[in-house]
């Protein structure tokens, strides 16, 4: 039972950091209908920004810049890249977010070099003991610090002007324009919020609670087990993005445990599998309506 | 599962050796055959000039193994650069020509064909798959290796020079330390958490070996080299009981369970063989959990009070002031060391041709590193060259972060421990 | 989501079809050029540059994955990043189909005469593309790409369990040796030569992937140019429109993915052939069949233009051959030799190319290699019609190769 509780903990937290990236993904495809196959290396520019600056500016300085780093990276791919493709086609530019990513990890990981930077200061291997349960910290304040910005940007999606512009947009992209709705805003903000997920989700990334590791091409493999998350809650569904998270990192948990820690992650990949075949478009995307 | 492979691979040998026999016995081509003869009536083929020996490396500095591998890399060089300093072998100074596969097989197979005419033999060949997908070649070239790996399931071909011993031997000898120091005992339930692959794999074997001469169970959980969060594992193992560990995985999954085991409080003793510590973990936050760890390996570690790994050591802080201090650099040295002795009994028999050398490689009984690792014995292919290892105990204020316990340790069934590929 | 994996783009027809003109006498020496220089190249490398021979005959092994990969994806518009999985059911089924039943306990050998082994492999990774299909069926642009990831972790996982099959992570299996009707493919004493050049094992491997190559090549040039092809791009661009044409959508996306796998699990015996080894990878980012090499497959099918079989050759060229032609040369004439450790080493200048490479023919040259070679040669055709290039947002793909 202990086991048990301690594998559900470790889960929730990690579900809730997949939760992050996930809505990442998802944001930038309710915006553009583009997958952003970069995420991964917006992940790894925000935490290598904060290890270069945390011993110089102390950690929460680090970490904001980090943040507000990964959303500028964001921004520029959008802006610099994706605005001046020749292609419209949103296929052929979420490939071209793979050749993005494939150069930024590779300069990320070169400066890196041979060390292992953890950037979980703060809370990282400080465990609680409660009885028998031992928490991990930064598990703990990753599921505290999901939970808010999760709940703070579902309320923005559903209030603010902004988020009623997106929907718009998602939507019906000619009708939104008819309205008034400045498209390319929306776009510029939706990749501007989703790179400053990723740069929250990295600070518990690339800590020895969550991955063992310290952030390097391992930082980045992580960010594709939310891939899954995305997918399996429906691509343009936010709140699917959040069950999607904790339904990965709780699958992931106790298939380790309870089948065997080889077959974890071809767990999570079969449980998408099978959700994708009942329901093709995730558990809460939209259906497509056309049928043949 | 193991054997599979290996049976087919003696069968390739045996061809080798016969077409190679077939060959001499025609005597059509002399020069594919016996090789030229040289500078002081030496016969050699590739790789020998009348000035230069050249030897190859295949190492890893830009993969997952580049700490390692830049050690390893260091190391092979010290040697080469102190034996032509004190007038080379044969009459002849070393060379030593590196590639770069990044740990990636299938660079590996191409780069080989370039650097094969060039080398005599490979100083390092670093990297299971590497070597997995190179043994073809290395059987068909009649190359001379070191591997920058230990497992006993390669030495059934000859050409492969095991450099100390292997890594079934290396868990063998620390789980007996561990009994003999009262941390484990007979009938207890151990976890192995291992990398699925020949590292691994052959690590398991010690401990299954081990556990059967004990009465020991053993709760085993395989994970790749990418895994690097094992809480999950080591959770289970407190469930199970374990009063030990033993790791036969990366560095960084090393940190990664001997933190779990502090945080989850089962703070039990934890065994890992030689590739699972990196002083580089001394940086992390799992610095405070390492202490558990003890490490089994051939090589002295970097603090060793042994003269000669204080003579390498110092020599590489000379030479290489910012480089990382892992345990590459003595290992790349005593590498050299040992091709040293095979190239100069080669030379001695007057045959510096790749089959000349890998006969000289038959002849060492006792080839002494100034222990560096243990003497090793070459004359009975199959089996490792010793058996014998260094205790070290993770310590943060010393140097390379091991001290060591036990001064080259052979365990009783260390002795009785019979290698997938030993005769009798 | 648009309801196919691309929304109907306007296909650039070819300005015009040679009936009308005089013969490309441009392509025709090209071609006829390329392939004496094929022909030749044990001979031009010589023993002494096996490496070379090496890298091609990599080259080659990219060039049959990436055709049946943009069948899949640039002519059927169904995308997967499954590829390295039949890559892997092709090189383990050569390994057991091929394999000698005396080897060894442990494992499944069936002594099959080489041949029909690799045409059992290739028939064995169409029957699992098949098993797939009703899955693919059901799903769409990239939740069918992430879908069929799911197949390369699956294939980790069993590669790592199976291994009386696989011959497992430790050490994997011998690739057994190829032989045609008594001839090995494999050293001999003593050799035949061409012009003085050794025909050895490498030499020989070479005209093999060489067949293997053009074979893919020409029946998948058939394919496109005929009754499938139409059908494939049929169903890419309408569905709604291909039904009502008579076309059975469900049948055709099945066909493209059995017919991709097969091409793949071609390439998977190659595969195992070059490495003399068939081995499961230890995970699943680094190794001969993860996810790193499914995406430079969708990189070869990108870069080389969607749906162009000689794109796909040109990609493959591109992706699979340039790192380590950068690491060769690096070698050879010291490039980047004084890059010093964590520097801009071969193996990181090289990945930067291949990312730029792919960014770059996606924000110029969206119809890829393909396009870029069908302006040249209309071009030399007649300075008269306007090039293909349109200067529309959308992403040309070819309708005929």
């Amino acid at each position: 039972m202990n086991t048990f509780l301690q594998l559900l903990v470790n889960g929730l937290g990690k579900g809730a950091v997949y939760a992050l990236l996930a809505l990442g993904f998802v944001i930038i495809f309710k915006a553009t209908e583009v997958v952003n196959f970069a995420h991964g290396s917006l992940v790894l520019v925000g935490g290598y920004l904060v290890y270069e600056l945390k011993d110089a500016l102390g950690w929460v300085l680090a970490a904001v810049i980090g943040i507000v780093g990964a959303a500028l990276a964001a921004l520029l791919i959008e802006r610099v890249l994706l605005r001046n493709a020749r292609s419209a086609d949103h296929n052929s530019l979420a490939l071209l977010t793979i050749g993005i990513d494939v150069i930024i990890t590779e300069e990320v990981v070169r400066r890196v070099g041979a060390d292992i930077p953890f950037i979980g200061d703060p809370y990282d291997s400080q465990p609680i003991q409660i009885g028998d349960l031992t928490v991990f910290r930064t598990q703990a304040i990753a599921l505290v610090v999901g939970a808010v910005l999760i709940t703070a940007f579902l309320l923005t999606f559903r209030y603010s002007n902004w988020g009623v512009a997106m929907r718009a947009q998602a939507e019906n992209r000619e009708a939104a324009a008819l309205m008034g709705i400045n498209s390319s805003r929306v776009t510029a903000t939706a990749w501007l919020v989703a790179g400053a997920l990723a740069g929250v989700a990295v600070l518990f990334m690339a800590t020895q609670d969550f991955s063992g590791a310290g952030l390097g091409r391992g930082t980045h493999a992580i960010a594709l087990i939310a891939f899954p998350a995305a997918i399996l809650g429906g691509l343009d569904s936010t709140e699917g993005a959040v069950v999607g998270g904790i339904v990965v990192g709780l699958t992931e948990a106790l298939s380790a445990q309870y089948i065997s820690f080889e077959f974890s992650k071809s767990a999570v990949f079969l449980v998408m599998l099978v959700v994708l075949v009942i329901r093709p478009s995730g558990l809460f995307g939209t259906k497509e309506l056309s049928r043949v | 599962m193991i054997a599979a492979r290996r049976a087919g691979r003696s069968a390739l040998i045996a061809g080798a050796l016969a077409s190679s026999l077939l060959l001499a016995a025609c005597g059509s081509t002399a020069d594919t055959a016996g090789g030229t003869e040289g500078a002081g009536g030496v016969i050699t083929d590739k790789g020998v000039t009348d000035t230069t020996i050249t030897l190859g490396i295949m190492g890893d500095t830009s993969g997952v193994f580049k700490n390692l591998g830049a050690g390893l890399n260091a190391g092979n060089q010290l040697w080469a650069d102190d034996v032509n300093a004190a007038g080379g072998i044969c009459g002849r100074q070393v060379e030593i020509e590196v590639v770069d596969h990044g740990y990636k097989a299938d660079v590996a197979k191409t780069l080989y064909p370039q650097l094969e005419p060039n080398v005599l033999g490979m100083v390092q060949l670093l990297g299971s798959p590497v070597l997995a997908a190179l043994e073809p070649n290395l059987i068909e070239d009649d190359m001379l290796a070191a591997p920058a790996s230990w497992s006993s399931e390669v030495l059934d071909n000859p050409g492969i020079m095991m450099i100390g011993t292997t890594y079934d031997l290396e868990v063998v000898n620390g789980l007996a330390y561990l009994q003999q120091q009262g941390l484990i005992a007979d009938g207890d339930t151990i976890g192995h958490i291992y990398i699925d692959g020949e590292y691994g794999g052959n690590g398991l074997k010690g401990s299954q070996y081990y556990a059967e001469q004990h009465g020991i169970t053993i709760n085993e959980a395989k994970v790749t080299s990418t895994d690097n969060d094992l809480t999950g594992i080591v959770t289970g193992m407190r469930g199970a009981g374990v009063k030990a560990i033993v790791l036969t995985t990366t560095p960084g999954q090393t940190a990664s369970a001997l933190a779990a085991n502090q945080a989850l409080g089962l703070n039990v003793p934890v065994l890992g063989n030689n590739p699972t510590f990196d002083p580089a973990l001394l940086e992390t936050p799992a610095a405070s959990a390492l202490g558990n760890l003890y490490v089994s390996a051939s090589n002295a570690p970097f603090s060793s009070p042994n003269p000669k790994a204080v003579e390498v050591t110092t020599e590489f802080k000379t030479a290489y002031p910012d480089a990382p201090r892992n345990a590459g650099i003595t290992t790349g040295y005593t590498e050299g060391l040992v091709w040293q002795n095979v190239l100069e009994a080669a030379c001695e028999a007057g045959d510096l041709s790749r089959a000349g050398v890998k006969t000289a490689l038959t002849t060492l009984t006792s080839v002494d590193t100034e222990g560096l690792v243990d003497v090793l014995d070459y004359s009975s292919p199959g089996s490792p060259p010793t058996r014998g290892v260094y205790i070290a105990q993770v310590d943060g204020s010393v140097e390379g972060g091991l001290r060591e316990v036990a001064p080259l340790f052979t365990a009783p069934e260390a002795e009785t421990y019979v290698a997938p590929f030993q005769e009798s | 989501m648009s309801e196919t994996f691309t929304p109907p783009a306007a296909p650039p027809k070819a300005p015009a079809t040679t009936t009308k003109h005089p013969p490309n006498w441009l392509k025709i020496v090209a071609t006829a050029v390329l392939l004496v220089v094929l022909l030749l190249l044990p001979v031009i490398v010589g023993n002494g540059g096996v490496a070379y021979l090496k890298l091609a005959q990599y080259i080659l092994i990219g060039a049959v994955g990436g055709i049946g990969l943009t069948l899949l994806v640039g002519q059927a518009g169904q995308l997967s990043l499954a590829h390295p999985f039949f890559l892997l059911v092709g090189a383990v089924g050569y390994a057991v189909l091929a394999g000698d039943p005396e080897e060894s306990d442990d494992l499944v050998g069936l002594g099959l005469p080489p041949l029909v082994a690799v045409i059992g492999a290739i028939v064995l990774c169409g029957l699992v593309g098949l098993a797939f299909a009703p899955v693919a069926g059901r799903l769409r642009g990239i939740y069918l790409g992430v879908a069929s990831l799911s197949l390369v972790f699956l294939g980790l996982w069993l590669g790592q369990s199976l291994d009386m099959f696989s011959g497992g992570t430790s050490s994997g299996r011998n690739a057994p040796v190829f032989a045609l009707f008594g001839f090995e493919f494999a050293n001999s004493t003593p050799a035949p030569t061409i012009a003085g050049v050794a025909i050895q094992k490498q030499q020989r491997l070479w005209y093999l992937f060489l067949a293997f190559a053009l074979i893919s090549y020409f029946l998948a040039r058939g394919a496109v140019n005929s009754r499938i092809g139409r059908s494939w791009r049929a169903v890419r661009d309408n569905e709604a429109a291909a039904t009502s044409m008579g076309v059975h959508v469900t049948r055709v996306k099945a066909g493209a993915f059995v017919i991709s796998s097969a091409f793949a699990g071609l390439a998977g015996v190659m595969t195992a052939l070059w490495l003399d080894l068939v081995k499961p990878d230890e995970n699943e980012f680094t190794g001969t069949y993860s996810l790193t090499v499914a995406i430079a497959f969708l990189a070869v099918v990108i870069i080389g233009g969607l749906g162009s079989v000689p794109g796909a050759v040109i990609g493959a060229a591109l992706v699979f051959g340039l790192q380590q032609f950068f690491l060769l040369g690096s070698q050879q004439f010291g490039w980047f030799a004084d890059a010093a450790f964590g520097g801009f080493s071969a193996v990181v200048v090289s990945a930067f190319v291949y990312g730029a490479a792919i960014v770059l023919v996606i924000l110029f040259e969206p119809g890829g290699m393909a396009a870029i070679g069908r302006r040249l040669l209309a071009r030399r055709r007649s300075p008269d019609v306007p090039s293909t290039d349109d200067g529309g947002r959308t992403t040309p793909r070819e309708d005929r190769s």
